[in-house]
């Protein structure tokens, strides 16, 4: 009962914070600063607690695994096709009681909105408990009498709501809604200071590449229910408890299925090609920028990674492009971090860095230095983008401290390389490895001109049917408009 | 900017419009000056009537805000008229087309919204509200049923009858305006109608009638903005943006060829300078560059071969873009300002090289706008290709975008000019009939006398107004003050000399509440020894003066001989620390070490993480204590003296000053401030300083006279060479004795925590120990009143703070990572009061007012003492106060917006978020509470004096003859005060002989968070 109460708190703390704000904001009822901040504190602290409760419970009960089962959110019979809501019937079930409940094969639309606490979602849970609510009390003071100070509680709301629910996710769809949340108000927070263009077009980049990946995902999801009829984990990876399952697939399922969670992870975590988003996402509020891209929503490509791991495990090429794709990011964002001249920037590629080298980890079968990785690093990276802007003290100090300027870091580079070769390699990390001007030409504008030549044919179309030359349908186009 | 000459050259031409950029340098230097001191050559109006142009900037605040101002009581109905009055040609009783006095027209223009704003927002309003149905709410109810019935009364008795026989002298064409606004319902039916229908159709008939006579008048003040650049024209018409293109490059490539060594790879041919690197990045590689860009290789590669210099490039570039000699200034300057915090830092890289580790050399600027122009003509091509199907020249670009149609150009519709004019009716009570009946040149003159009144004039003159109400109000409270007696202790137990900083005002007024027998002076904060200084545990010199003087004095601090060992171990701890720090966050932020150093430590970093967020103070105190153990030691010397006869340098026996500069430099220090008798036994000289966390523009909260840094080094030589005997000696013979016993005692003031730390304070002898005691005893109760009265402009400090909560409060501040306010620096400063304190001692300025000391009795006839302190006072207190101001004004385009995005790059300076324009001037955070308003000077001398100073210092003749700030004079024996108008000094007239008293200044402020007016503070036994 206690397992059950907690389990539910962790969810819906962070869900009544994003009630809260959003009704407030809704009803148009302007909260204080304080009480904000009083609710966003009460929501990271219950949920704190709560996780840190299921985790004590399970370790003292050497429980491994706990899932916490709404039933289907919505549920579409094909025959009938009616939608029906399935009655909120919560049940907390020990482990190993589980019936196999999926309706494989019935061929039936549903949401199975499944949480899952054991070793990989409780601890990535707390930490985002932490973070967040360590960035929450930062920000409480940092945006005082900002302008968009509820803007920003909001969306902060909506990504703490995203991050639970992804971590804690038990099932590919519960997964993907988390991740749509964080996606959703990343680029929103992003795009925060929307009196300027910058911001703007930045946070629309973030977005349409999180939608790439999200579309990709999607289509994984769908092949997942396919294949098993099921999007929950359980189903999909055996019984096992996480890192010990055994998926039910094909190794070609497991090719197919894999290569399209692994493009989706490498849209949410900025692995190349899609790294060019990370230092531009450097435009929010600090403590935005800190955490939520630097710190937390960058290494959920990776989580998604580990969740799915034992479906890595069936195909030694799918664990092979893990490893290769995670090496060529860490070799770029390497090259590229070294030669960027502002903080943000030159941190964004550091913690590219260091999730590229969490991905190698995976793709070599390793699960819990991932894990352990992951959360160090995000300690550690949350720390130093918060106190990114103390900088200029930072090197005054230590310039007082070595009695001089800091050593020339970069004196093999100088020493060992031809000047031609240096040039090059410079120039190929200053233009941040051509990334975006190659999405932009190998992607958007082949995009863009498809649709471009849709329209063309579309108003030929049009014309042929109606009989009209060209002049007479924009002649009737502009009259529509008017 | 002078006049162009003929003979200009290009080069010239560049330097003279550098004049222009931002004058701030790296920002931990902040250079506290004028960001519109290139334009100080001309009356300050004049130069605001240009900012919108040439920077895009706003002159003033938005109207709205001034009458929020006026809703407050800060601007009166009488202080416009009294603005209004003033104007030159112009006649307020002067009936405008028979209809309205001219003074009544523009009152009404200014206490009401009636501007339209954008076309779009014009026909919103017009659609989906009531604007042009419903009467104003303003109009009064008279207007209404004047206007109702009049309109009534020509619709249904005159007009319908015959239009032949009306008595209308209109055209015909106006006759079927009136007619086409009124229903057909009307004209048929005869029967009662409801009053709101004869609201609309007076309303419609008015809009038809201005609509319809407008169209007809020629708009002879809103002419287009000349597009000079292509890029203007080019985003009117196509909404794309050129220079977004060109910035994205130019951004990256200015942050990498000024970084001062953050980034690990240096930019290669770094030192063949800024053209030449950026020739050679380019000539190399990017294929797969973005499109627009990838033609530039070969360009490069061209300009390379031809051997081509960045000047000659530049020339190429401005004909290859088709720029005619009349228009090159204009086209420069455009080109420099669109990029003006970058061109603005890599100008002063290059004219102050002492003031960066890695300068530009000379010309580099010049090397800048040849590339900008490159990469221009490119981001040009592409655009006019891809968006306007243009491939012809692009000296011929300009002339096919003329005859493109514009969708969102500068054009004012007929209805933006009607809108204006249809409130003003229902203002004042113009019926439609009344429009109708105004013949052609009556029509004219009401339309120009509503047009020429812009909103720039508007501004204009709510900004002067607001300015005035403060003035007389600073100038009421100064003249009754000084109608009263001297206020100075018959034998003081301490003197204390501060900085003119306005943020030391209140702390001298609560020293002199708390002990009324101290008497308090101010000096500009480097105290008049300008060095470059290096402290114990220091890397480098630190320059420490005003911004603009190059120091010619080296001086370092050492550890005292007895503690040598101790030092060099700790220095060595320090060292070694130090680079294991450096190594970690190299480390973080590398791979492979990276990746052993976060899966293995970062998890610990929560604690620190956790620490520094949640529980500031005690992690605070634990830092402190921890660094305590590897801080040089306490006691240390300042290597003071110099041989005779040898150069000044950095290095040996360049440190310090000879004697004889010494002896100078201390006859300055007291002479200028009129302390030359009555000494007192501790004379205590306090610099001043700040502390904050995680905050770029630390160096703001500083001392403005020390370019940003703290003044304590300045205030301890300044003690230490005023305790020499052999200067005293010396000073004796110069007819200036200071008494045997009397000490100096220098020290530095943290304006955010309040703490007086002192210096050499084992040098002090035991005689003088219980001045020093009662110093720091009033300094400790003085620091929790000063900090309480700070306390109360903070939202997050409660007002009912006990003073010692106060205290802890503002200490709290600055040891918050997350604290955008640590303090408000020199915000809210309005006045400079230059003279005796004995004359305003026990005003409360409310921290508003700079305070130099300066006795006039003690000047010569010819005032050298004034000319030479107002050299230095007029420029920094003008600077300070124009930038807090202007940064006020417009927070984005002035200063650098607000603090959450800033990302701070090349070690110099911030940017908005992942790339920007380099953002100079102050944080909206440090300026929210600043009123813009011209400083006023309050000097207490003679007109002469100050006309003759004028006349010989050009740059105080300029600020002041340009009005760059306020001015006027307080007698030195009376309390008569005469006001610098208009190149001449009149007597100005009291408003009121009644000012607010109050015991204390606790119980004058307590309870209010806005600014506070002046009033005497009055001590129990009258101070």
């Amino acid at each position: 009962m206690l397992l059950l109460f907690a389990g539910i708190m962790v969810v819906v703390s962070p869900a009544a914070l994003l009630a809260v704000l959003g009704l407030a904001t809704l009803s148009r009822t302007p909260l204080s600063e304080r009480s904000v901040s009083r609710y966003a504190q009460a929501s990271s602290i219950s949920g704190l607690i709560a996780a840190l409760c299921i985790l004590t419970y399970m370790l003292t009960m050497d429980i491994r695994n706990v899932p916490l089962d709404f039933g289907d959110w919505v549920s579409l019979n094909n025959v009938a096709a009616e939608s029906a809501h399935a009655p909120p019937h919560v049940e907390m079930q020990p482990p190993g009681a589980l019936e196999s409940t999926d309706d494989a094969h019935t061929g039936q639309f549903h949401f199975l909105l499944k949480f899952v606490f054991d070793r990989l979602s409780i601890p990535f849970a707390i930490m985002s408990f932490v973070l967040c609510g360590v960035i929450g009390a930062f920000a409480f003071r940092y945006l005082h009498l900002e302008e968009g100070y509820h803007r920003f509680f909001l969306y902060y709301a909506i990504f703490q709501l995203g991050m639970i629910i992804s971590s804690l996710a038990g099932s590919i769809e519960t997964l993907f809604m988390g991740w749509e949340l964080v996606g959703l108000s990343s680029a929103l927070l992003v795009a925060f200071f929307h009196d300027r263009p910058a911001p703007v077009q930045n946070g629309l980049r973030v977005w349409s590449v999180y939608r790439v990946a999200d579309a990709a995902f999607l289509i994984a999801a769908l092949t997942l229910h396919h294949l098993s009829g099921s999007g929950d984990f359980e189903t999909l990876m055996g019984k096992g408890d996480w890192p010990a399952g055994h998926a039910t697939i094909t190794e070609n399922q497991a090719l197919l299925v894999g290569s399209l969670l692994l493009f989706a992870a490498a849209g949410k975590s900025a692995l190349v090609p899609f790294s060019g988003w990370l230092p531009r996402a450097m435009e929010g509020p600090t403590p935005s920028s800190a955490v939520f891209y630097g710190a937390l929503s960058v290494h959920l490509g990776a989580f998604l990674l580990l969740r799915v791991s034992p479906v890595l495990e069936l195909s030694p090429l799918l664990c092979g492009m893990v490893v290769a794709l995670g090496l060529i990011t860490m070799v770029f964002a390497a090259m590229a971090a070294r030669v960027q001249a502002d903080v943000k920037s030159a941190l964004s590629y550091a913690s590219l860095i260091q999730v590229s080298i969490i991905v190698v980890e995976i793709g070599l079968g390793l699960r819990y230095i991932p894990l352990i990785h992951i959360i160090g690093h995000a300690c550690l990276r949350t720390l130093q983008l918060v106190r990114a802007p103390s900088l200029l003290k930072d090197y005054s100090n230590l310039e007082n401290a070595l009695g001089d300027h800091l050593p020339d870091s970069g004196s093999v580079w100088d020493r060992r390389m031809s000047p031609s070769m240096r040039a090059r390699l410079y120039r190929f990390a200053w233009e941040r490895g051509y990334l975006d001007s190659m999405l932009d030409d190998f992607i958007v504008r082949p995009f863009i001109n498809f649709f471009k030549w849709s329209d063309r044919m579309e108003q030929r179309w049009t014309m042929f049917l109606a009989g009209t030359k060209g002049a007479d349908v924009k002649l009737k186009k502009e009259n529509e408009e008017a | 900017m002078p006049v162009t000459t003929a003979v200009e050259s290009t080069e010239q031409l560049v330097r003279r419009l550098a004049e222009l950029l931002p004058l701030q340098g790296p920002i931990t230097a902040f250079a506290f000056l004028n960001p519109l001191q290139g334009m100080e050559d001309r009356p300050f109006i004049e130069a605001l009537r240009q900012v919108g142009e040439v920077f895009g900037c706003h002159p003033f605040l938005p109207e709205a805000s001034y009458r929020d101002k006026m809703a407050r009581g800060r601007i009166t109905v009488d202080g416009l008229n009294e603005i209004l009055a003033e104007e030159s040609g112009f006649d307020g009783d002067y009936t405008i087309g028979g209809l309205v006095r001219h003074a009544s027209l523009r009152q009404s223009m200014l206490q009401h919204s009636i501007n339209p704003g954008t076309e779009h927002e014009l026909r919103w309003m017009i659609a989906e509200t009531d604007a042009i149905q419903r009467f104003r709410i303003e109009t009064s109810h008279g207007v209404r049923e004047s206007m109702i019935g009049s309109t009534r009364q020509w619709v249904s008795n005159e007009f319908p009858v015959s239009a032949s026989a009306s008595k209308l002298n209109s055209t015909d064409e106006l006759m079927d305006v009136v007619q086409n606004a009124i229903p057909r319902t009307l004209l048929g039916g005869s029967g009662p109608l409801d009053e709101s229908v004869w609201e609309t159709v007076s309303l419609a008939l008015l809009w038809r009638l201005l609509r319809t006579r407008i169209q007809r008048t020629a708009n002879g003040h809103q002419g287009r903005k000349p597009q000079v650049r292509h890029r203007d024209r080019l985003l009117a018409i196509s909404s794309e943006d050129s220079d977004q293109l060109v910035h994205e490059v130019l951004i990256r490539f200015c942050s990498v060829f000024l970084d001062q060594g953050y980034a690990q790879w240096k930019l290669p041919q770094r030192g063949t300078g800024f053209f030449q690197a950026f020739l050679s990045l380019f000539s190399s590689g990017g294929f797969f560059s973005k499109r627009w860009l990838r033609p530039v290789a070969a360009e490069v590669q061209r300009i390379h071969e031809a051997g081509m210099t960045a000047l000659e490039s530049l020339e190429e570039s401005l004909t290859l873009l088709g720029i005619a000699p009349h228009e090159k200034e204009n086209f420069v300057r455009g080109s420099l300002l669109a990029l003006r915090g970058w061109a603005g830092m890599i100008w002063q890289t290059e004219e102050r090289p002492d003031r960066v580790y890695i300068p530009s050399r000379h010309g580099t600027l010049i090397e800048f706008l040849a590339i900008r122009l490159i990469l221009e003509r490119y981001a040009l091509k592409w655009l006019s290709r891809e968006t306007l199907g243009y491939t012809g020249p692009l000296d011929r670009l300009r002339e096919f975008m003329a005859t493109q149609h514009s969708e969102n150009g500068a054009v004012v519709t007929v209805e933006q000019r009607a809108f204006p004019l249809l409130q003003l009716a229902q203002l004042h009570g113009w019926t439609p009939r009344t429009i109708a009946d105004l013949s052609d040149a009556q029509w004219q003159e009401l339309v120009h006398a509503v047009e020429i009144f812009s909103s720039f004039e508007r501004r204009r003159v709510f900004h002067l107004a607001f300015e005035r109400k403060l003035m007389k109000h600073a100038l009421d409270s100064v003249a009754i003050r000084a109608s009263q007696p001297l206020i100075s202790p018959k034998v003081s137990q301490l003197q204390v000399i501060t900085c003119i900083d306005a943020r030391e005002e209140s702390f001298r007024r609560h020293i002199e509440e708390v002990a009324p027998d101290v008497e308090t002076y101010a000096n500009a904060g480097f105290f008049g020894v300008p060095m470059y200084y290096r402290g114990a545990g220091e890397a480098h010199y630190t320059a420490l003066c005003p911004v603009v003087v190059q120091p010619k004095y080296w001086m370092v601090e050492d550890v005292v001989y007895a503690l040598t060992d101790s030092g060099r171990q700790r220095a060595r701890a320090r060292q070694l620390l130090g680079t294991a720090t450096h190594r970690f966050n190299t480390g973080t932020r590398g791979s492979l070490m990276g990746a052993v150093l976060t899966a293995l430590l970062g998890p610990l970093f929560t604690v620190p993480l956790v620490g520094r967020i949640l529980f500031p103070r005690l992690t605070a105190k634990m830092h402190r204590t921890a660094r305590g153990f590897v801080a040089p030691p306490q006691i240390t010397r300042l290597r003071l003296e110099r041989p005779e006869g040898t150069p000044a340098g950095p290095d040996n026996d360049g440190i310090g000053f000879m004697l004889s500069e010494m002896v100078n430099m201390s006859e300055r220090g007291l002479r200028d401030i009129g302390l030359t008798s009555g000494f007192a036994p501790l004379v205590i000289i306090l610099g001043h300083g700040s502390d904050c966390l995680n905050n770029p523009h630390e160096s703001a909260y500083h001392c403005g006279a020390c370019s940003g840094s703290r003044g304590g080094a300045n205030a301890r030589a300044m003690a230490a060479m005023l305790n020499d005997p052999r200067v005293r000696r010396q000073l004796l013979a110069r007819g200036l004795e200071v008494p045997e016993e009397t000490r100096f005692l220098g020290g530095l003031h943290n304006t955010a925590t309040e703490v007086v730390k002192f210096f050499d304070l084992e040098l002090l002898p035991a005689s003088h120990m219980r001045q020093l005691h009662l110093a720091v005893d009033i300094f400790g109760r003085v620091a929790e009143r000063n900090a309480h009265e700070r306390c109360r402009r903070f939202e997050t400090a409660p007002l009912d703070f006990s003073p010692a909560e106060a205290l802890q409060h503002v200490d709290d501040r600055t040891e918050d990572l997350a604290q955008t306010r640590p303090e408000y620096g020199n915000s809210t400063n309005a006045v400079c009061f230059v003279g005796r304190r004995s004359r305003v001692r026990g005003l409360y300025l409310d921290r508003r007012s700079f305070m130099m000391s300066y006795d006039a009795s003690q000047d010569t006839e010819t005032s050298i003492i004034l000319a030479r302190i107002l050299a230095a006072v007029i420029p920094v207190c003008e600077g300070i106060n124009m930038l807090y101001t202007l940064s006020a004004i417009d927070t984005r385009g002035w200063g650098c917006g607000t603090k959450l995005p800033h990302n701070i790059t090349s070690l110099l300076g911030v940017m908005d978020g992942a790339a920007s324009d380099l953002r100079t001037g102050l944080p909206w955070q440090g300026v929210d509470i600043h009123e813009p308003v011209r400083l006023l000077f309050i000097i207490e001398s003679t007109p002469e004096a100050m006309l003759r100073i004028m006349d010989q210092d050009p740059t105080v003749g300029r600020i002041c003859r340009n009005e760059w700030a306020q001015l006027a004079v307080l007698d030195p024996n009376t309390s008569r005060i005469q006001r610098f108008v208009k190149g001449e000094f009149v007597d100005y007239q009291p408003s009121t002989t009644e000012i607010a008293t109050a015991e204390s200044s606790l119980e004058w402020y307590r309870g209010w968070r806005d600014n506070m007016p002046f009033a005497l503070i009055q001590g129990k036994n009258g101070i």
